[in-house]
C-alpha cells in the first residue's frame, strides 16, 4: 500500500489527514542530484495541496480496510434521508444528458466498442453498462456473476481473461461488482485502476455505508432505482478516463496565471470563510485556479476528480445556485458532504465549488461566494484571470525543442501536472486517443507493481516516447519519429530547465488554508 | 520448487515458492453434452487423483470461461484466465480439443506467532502469459511429434486410444516442464545454429548427400553439432520440436558416457574392427547383441497430403549427431543398422574432429574470450534462429541464466510490447537495479541485450548496442 495513501487512511481516525511530515521525510532521499522530491519544478512551497497518490497503487490497496470501518458506522435512517436529498437534486438536470443507450446487443457493433464498462450487484442484477440496456445485457452479467462464484468458491478471486486483442478484468468491491472488457492495450493494472474511479464514483452518490446497507437489508436490491438519472456521470467519467492524464497521472492541472493573480485570487476566497466550510476549489473548465482546504483537511486527487467530473457533467450548474450533497469516498466513505456549485458569472467558465460539512448550509455558502466575488471583483487580478482564461492552455513550441511534439510532467510533491495543447498531429479524436493509449502503456510499464522502470525509450515509426520517474517528478515525452536519442536527451534537460522557469504561472506554489 | 528466501529473520523462516503446475487437462465439450455426462469430456486429467467432481468442476469453468468470452470476442477465443492463485492457459489445437496447464503463482509463505497458520502471499504479477501460453502450444507439438493429431488417434481408435496415447505421453511429459525456469526462449522455440565456415559446411552437406545416397531409404536428414544445428531436410517447425526434443530431452540422456572422458568412448567391439566413435542414440544399444532389438521412435512429420510417419534414427560421433527418418511403412532390420553403422560411422567421427578443430582455430583467432559488458539474446523468426549469451546451457532439468530473473521478466515485457504492434521498434529501459534493457525489432528480427553499465546514459547505451550490432550482427540492419 502506498505510504501516503495509508497514512491518510489511518489519521482519518483522530480527524486529521495530513501526509505533510511524511513528504518531507522522503525528499532527503532522493536518487537525482538536485532533483529532490519537493524541489522539483511545481513543488508546492509549504505543503501539498491535497493528497495525492505517487502512482496509481493506492487505489487497489486500501478499500477492504475501509469497508471494515464503515461497517461499525452504519446509520442507516440518517443516510436514507441522505438519499431523498440526493434523488431529488438530481433528477432536475437528467433530462436534457440523458442518452438513447438503445443498442443491439448481439450486434458487431456493440461487441466492437473499444471498452465496456459493466456494473452489477452480488446478486447479479445489474447496475450500469456503458453500451446498450441493462435489461437487453442481464443474461450476460448473471454469467460474469456466475464466474465470479465460481472462483470464489475455491476460495480464490478471479482477475481477468486473456484473448487476443480483448481483455475482461473484473472488480469485486462487495457489494458491487465490476467488469471492464477492453480492446485497448492498457495494461490491466490501468484498466483496475479505471473501474476503482467507476467504483468510487458510484460510492459518491451513495456513499459506501448506504450501499452496504441497501444490499444487506435487499440481497437483490435494484440499485438502477437510486442511480436512475446519474448514468451520465459515470458515461462522462469514462469518457474522461479516455482522455484526461490527469486521471492516469492522479494529478490535476492548472490554468495558467501568473503567480500574483493567483495569490490574490486564493487570499480573495481565503477571506470568504465559514465555519463548516472545508474546501473551496474555483475551476476553470476542467483546470484548477486555486484550492483552499482547512488547516489538516486534505482533499485525494480522485475525489478531486469525481467533483470536476460532476461539475463537468452538468449544465444545469450554470441555471444558478447548486446545492448537492456528494460523498469523497476517499476522504469518508461513509458521509456525505454538501456542495454549493456555481459560476462566478453567467457565461463564465470559472466555477467556483464550495465544500461544506453541514446540510443547512447552503445560505451560508451562498453568502461566502458572494464575499469572495465582491472582494475579487475589486481587485485587478479578477482581470488578470479572465485574461489568461483566453488562453487556458500553451502550444508546446513555447518550449523550443525541436521534434517534440507533446509532454506530460508531474511533480509528484504538489500532485500537479502540467502539458501542452495537443498538436495538429494528434488533432483528431482517434489521434488524441492513440496518443493517451501511448502515455498509458509508458505509465504502466514505468509503475509495474513488481518490476518499475526509472527510464523507457521508446523509437517506433510513427512516434519516438521517453519516459523518466524520479522521486521527485514522472516526466513523459513524444517526439515525432526523426527525433535522435541525443535530442531527445537534451530536450529532458531543456525542458525541466522551461518548467522551472514557468512554474509559478503553471503551478500553485503557495496553496492557502483556512 | 522451493527455496528458502536469504531475507529470514532468525527463526522465522519466509518460504518462496516459484510457480509450479497444479493441473493439466484435454477435454473436448461435444463428447458429454448431456448432463450427467460430463466426465466423458475429459480426456486426461493430471494429477489424476483429483476426485471427479473436481476435474468435472475445473472443467466446466473453462468451458464457461472459453463461451463468455466468446460474447466479446467471437473470433479470438479465450487464451487465459487470471486469478489471484494461479493461471490458467487455454489452447484448442485441433475443433473442439482443448488443452488446459493451471499454473500456481509463485507465493511467499510467512510464518505467524502462536502457532497461527501461515500468511500465504501470492505473487500475481510474476508470470507472463506469453511464455506459459507457448508452453502449453509445445506440448501439444512434442504430443503430435510422436503421436500425430488428436483426430488420427480418434480415426484409428476412437476416443479409448486417444485416452491411452494422452495418458502415456503426458505421464512422462510432464514431469519434464520445469516451469520455474521458463522464459522468453520459451517464446521463440528457436533453433541455435552452429557457427561454420564454407568449406566445413560444404563437407557436412557432401556427406549427407553421400549417405542419403548409399541409402536410399533415409528421406530426410539432419546435422547437429554440440546441440546446435548445421543441416535439416525437414519443414521448419517440424525441425524446430524436433531439435527441442533432442537438445532437452534424448541427448542430455546420453550425454555421460562422453563426458566422463576416455574409458567409455571405443566400443571394444568395434575397435578391432574400424576405428569409429559412431552409437545408436535411438534403437539398439549394441549393435552386437543378438538379442538386440531394432525399434526406434516414431515421429510425425508433415507432409504434402497432411502427415507422414517417419523411424527417427539419431546417430551420434562425439559431438556430432546425425537423424535419419525414414518411413514407418519401412521395417528396419539388423542389415540396414549394420550397413548404416559402418557407412556413417568412421565419416562421421572424421567430420567431428573436423569441425572441431575448425571450432577451436576460429575461437583462437577472434581472441581469449573476456567476460563482456553485455549479455544478448537474438531470434530470427525466419529461420527460427535463436542465440543466446545469457543462458550458459540447456540441459533436461534446468535452464541455467546468468542474469537475474527481473531482468528476464522484463526482456519478456518487452516482447510483449512488440508483439502488440506489426511496426520495426526499438525500446530502451533502466531497470530500478540500474541495469539498461535494450530491445530491437527489425523486419523479422528480434535483439535484446542487457547492458551492466549503470552509469552510462541514453546516448552511451546507443552506441554499446550498435558496437555490439556491428560485431556480432554485420550484415543486419536494425532500425537506429
Amino acid at each position: 500500500m502506498d505510504g501516503e495513501a495509508q497514512r491518510a487512511t489511518a489519521s482519518w481516525g483522530n480527524g486529521t489527514l495530513a501526509p505533510g511530515d511524511h513528504l518531507r521525510s522522503d525528499r532527503a532521499e532522493s536518487p537525482t542530484p538536485g532533483l529532490v522530491e519537493g524541489t522539483e519544478p511545481g513543488a508546492g512551497q509549504k505543503s501539498a495541496m491535497f493528497v495525492h497518490a505517487q502512482s496509481f497503487e493506492d487505489l487497489t490497496a486500501e478499500a477492504e480496510e475501509e469497508v471494515r470501518r464503515e461497517a461499525d458506522i452504519n446509520n442507516p435512517g440518517d443516510s436514507e434521508e441522505e438519499l431523498n436529498v440526493l434523488v431529488g437534486e438530481k433528477e432536475p438536470h437528467l433530462t436534457s444528458e440523458s442518452k438513447s443507450k438503445e443498442e443491439d446487443v448481439s450486434s458487431e457493433a456493440w461487441r466492437s466498442h473499444r471498452k465496456h464498462v459493466f456494473v452489477l450487484s452480488e446478486a447479479g442484477k445489474p447496475i450500469y453498462t456503458r453500451y446498450g440496456t441493462e435489461e437487453a445485457l442481464s443474461s450476460t452479467m448473471g454469467v460474469m456473476m456466475a464466474l465470479v462464484s465460481v472462483v470464489e468458491s475455491e476460495k480464490n478471486t478471479i482477475r481477468s481473461i486473456h484473448a487476443d486483442g480483448c481483455k475482461v478484468i473484473f472488480l469485486t468491491k462487495s457489494p458491487l461488482v465490476l467488469v471492464g472488457v477492453s480492446r485497448t492495450s492498457q495494461s490491466d493494472k490501468e484498466l483496475l485502476r479505471e473501474l476503482q474511479y467507476i467504483y468510487y464514483q458510484i460510492v459518491s452518490l451513495l456513499t459506501l455505508t448506504q450501499l452496504n446497507h441497501i444490499f444487506q437489508h435487499k440481497q437483490n436490491y435494484d440499485l438502477r432505482r437510486l442511480l436512475a438519472g446519474s448514468e451520465y456521470l459515470t458515461d462522462n467519467l469514462l469518457h474522461r478516463l479516455d482522455r484526461d492524464p490527469g486521471l492516469l497521472l492522479s494529478a490535476v492541472t492548472c490554468l495558467p496565471l501568473a503567480s500574483s493573480a493567483r495569490d490574490t485570487v486564493s487570499s480573495s476566497l481565503q477571506a470568504a470563510k465559514s465555519k463548516n466550510l472545508v474546501f473551496s476549489i474555483l475551476l476553470a473548465g476542467d483546470r484548477l485556479v486555486t484550492l483552499l482546504r482547512k488547516k489538516d483537511q486534505f482533499l485525494h486527487h480522485i475525489d478531486l476528480h469525481l467533483v470536476f467530473n460532476l461539475v463537468g457533467s452538468s449544465s444545469s450548474f450554470r441555471e444558478g445556485e447548486g446545492w448537492t450533497p456528494i460523498c469523497l469516498p476517499k476522504f469518508n466513505t461513509a458521509g456525505f458532504f454538501h456542495a454549493h456549485i456555481s459560476y462566478l458569472e453567467p457565461a463564465s467558465q470559472l466555477c467556483l465549488i464550495l465544500v461544506s460539512t453541514d446540510r443547512e448550509d447552503f445560505f451560508n455558502m451562498s453568502e461566502c461566494k458572494q464575499r469572495f466575488l465582491e472582494r475579487l471583483s475589486r481587485r485587478t487580478a479578477y482581470q488578470a484571470l479572465k485574461d489568461a482564461l483566453k488562453s487556458p492552455t500553451y502550444s508546446v513550441e513555447h518550449v523550443g525543442i525541436p521534434e517534440l511534439r507533446h509532454f506530460l510532467y508531474k511533480s509528484k510533491s504538489s500532485g500537479l501536472y502540467t502539458s501542452p495543447e495537443f498538436p495538429d498531429v494528434y488533432i483528431s479524436d482517434s489521434e488524441q486517443e492513440r496518443l493517451m493509449g501511448l502515455y498509458q502503456e509508458l505509465h504502466s510499464s514505468l509503475h509495474h507493481p513488481t518490476r518499475p522502470l526509472r527510464f523507457f525509450y521508446r523509437c517506433g515509426e510513427r512516434e519516438n516516447l521517453l519516459a523518466w520517474v524520479t522521486s521527485g517528478f514522472e516526466l513523459y515525452l513524444c517526439f515525432s519519429p526523426l527525433g535522435t536519442k541525443a535530442l531527445a536527451v537534451a530536450a529532458v534537460t531543456k525542458l525541466l530547465k522551461w518548467i522551472r522557469k514557468e512554474e509559478d504561472r503553471l503551478f500553485i506554489l503557495s496553496p492557502l488554508t483556512y | 520448487m522451493l527455496m528458502i528466501s536469504p531475507r529470514m529473520a532468525s527463526g522465522m523462516q519466509e518460504k518462496q515458492f516459484t510457480p509450479s503446475l497444479l493441473n493439466f487437462f484435454v477435454y473436448n465439450p461435444t463428447f458429454g453434452p448431456r448432463e450427467g455426462e460430463e466426465e466423458k469430456k475429459i480426456l486426461f486429467y493430471h494429477p489424476c487423483e483429483v476426485e471427479k467432481n473436481e476435474k468435472i468442476r475445473n472443467v466446466g469453468l473453462c468451458e464457461a470461461i472459453v463461451q463468455f468470452t466468446r460474447t466479446f470476442c467471437p473470433t479470438k477465443p479465450a487464451k487465459s484466465l487470471h486469478t489471484q492463485k494461479n493461471r490458467q492457459f487455454f489452447f484448442e489445437p485441433e475443433d473442439n480439443f482443448w488443452m488446459v496447464m493451471v499454473v500456481r503463482n509463485p507465493m511467499i509463505e510467512k510464518p505467524n506467532k502462536d502457532g497461527k497458520p501461515p500468511t500465504v502471499e501470492y505473487q500475481e504479477e510474476e508470470i507472463l502469459d506469453t511464455i506459459y501460453g507457448a508452453v502449453v502450444k509445445e506440448c501439444y507439438s512434442m504430443y503430435k511429434l510422436f503421436n500425430g493429431t488428436f483426430g488420427r488417434a480418434m480415426e484409428a481408435g476412437g476416443v479409448e486410444l486417444l485416452i491411452q496415447k494422452l495418458e502415456k505421453f503426458f505421464y512422462r511429459y510432464l514431469q519434464t516442464l520445469h516451469l520455474q525456469s521458463c522464459d522468453l526462449l520459451d517464446v521463440f522455440g528457436g533453433i541455435s545454429f552452429f557457427p561454420l565456415d564454407k568449406m566445413t559446411y560444404l563437407k557436412i552437406q557432401s556427406f549427407v548427400n553421400r549417405v542419403e545416397e548409399s541409402l536410399s531409404l533415409i528421406k530426410y536428414t539432419a546435422f547437429l553439432y554440440n546441440d546446435q544445428l548445421i543441416w535439416s531436410g525437414l519443414e521448419q517447425d517440424d525441425m524446430r520440436i524436433l531439435y527441442k526434443y533432442l537438445t532437452t530431452s534424448l541427448f542430455p540422456r546420453h550425454s555421460e558416457p562422453e563426458l566422463a572422458g576416455r574409458d567409455s568412448p571405443l566400443r571394444p567391439e568395434v575397435a578391432g574392427n574400424l576405428l569409429h566413435y559412431g552409437r545408436f542414440l535411438t534403437g539398439p544399444t549394441n549393435l552386437k547383441d543378438p538379442e538386440a532389438k531394432f525399434r526406434f521412435p516414431k515421429i510425425f512429420v508433415s507432409a504434402e497430403d497432411g502427415y507422414e510417419e517417419l523411424h527417427l534414427i539419431v546417430y551420434k560421433a562425439m559431438s556430432a549427431a546425425a537423424c535419419f527418418m525414414i518411413s514407418a511403412s519401412v521395417e528396419l532390420t539388423r542389415d540396414f543398422c549394420e550397413q548404416l553403422d559402418a557407412l556413417v560411422g568412421p565419416q562421421l567421427t572424421l567430420l567431428a574432429s573436423d569441425i572441431c578443430e575448425q571450432f577451436t582455430v576460429n575461437r583462437r583467432i577472434s581472441g581469449p574470450e573476456k567476460e563482456p559488458q553485455f549479455k544478448f539474446i537474438y531470434f530470427n523468426h525466419m529461420n527460427l534462429a535463436e542465440k543466446s549469451t545469457i543462458h550458459m546451457r540447456k540441459t533436461a532439468s534446468v535452464c541455467l541464466t546468468s542474469v537475474h530473473p527481473d531482468l528476464m521478466k522484463i526482456l519478456g515485457d518487452i516482447n510483449c510490447d512488440f508483439a502488440r504492434v506489426d511496426e520495426d521498434e526499438e525500446i530502451i529501459v533502466k531497470a530500478m537495479t540500474d541495469y539498461w534493457v535494450v530491445g530491437k525489432k527489425s523486419d523479422q528480427r528480434e535483439l535484446y541485450v542487457i547492458l551492466n553499465q549503470k552509469n552510462a546514459n541514453l546516448i552511451e547505451v546507443n552506441e554499446e548496442v550498435k558496437r555490439l550490432c556491428a560485431t556480432q550482427f554485420n550484415n543486419i540492419f536494425f532500425l537506429d
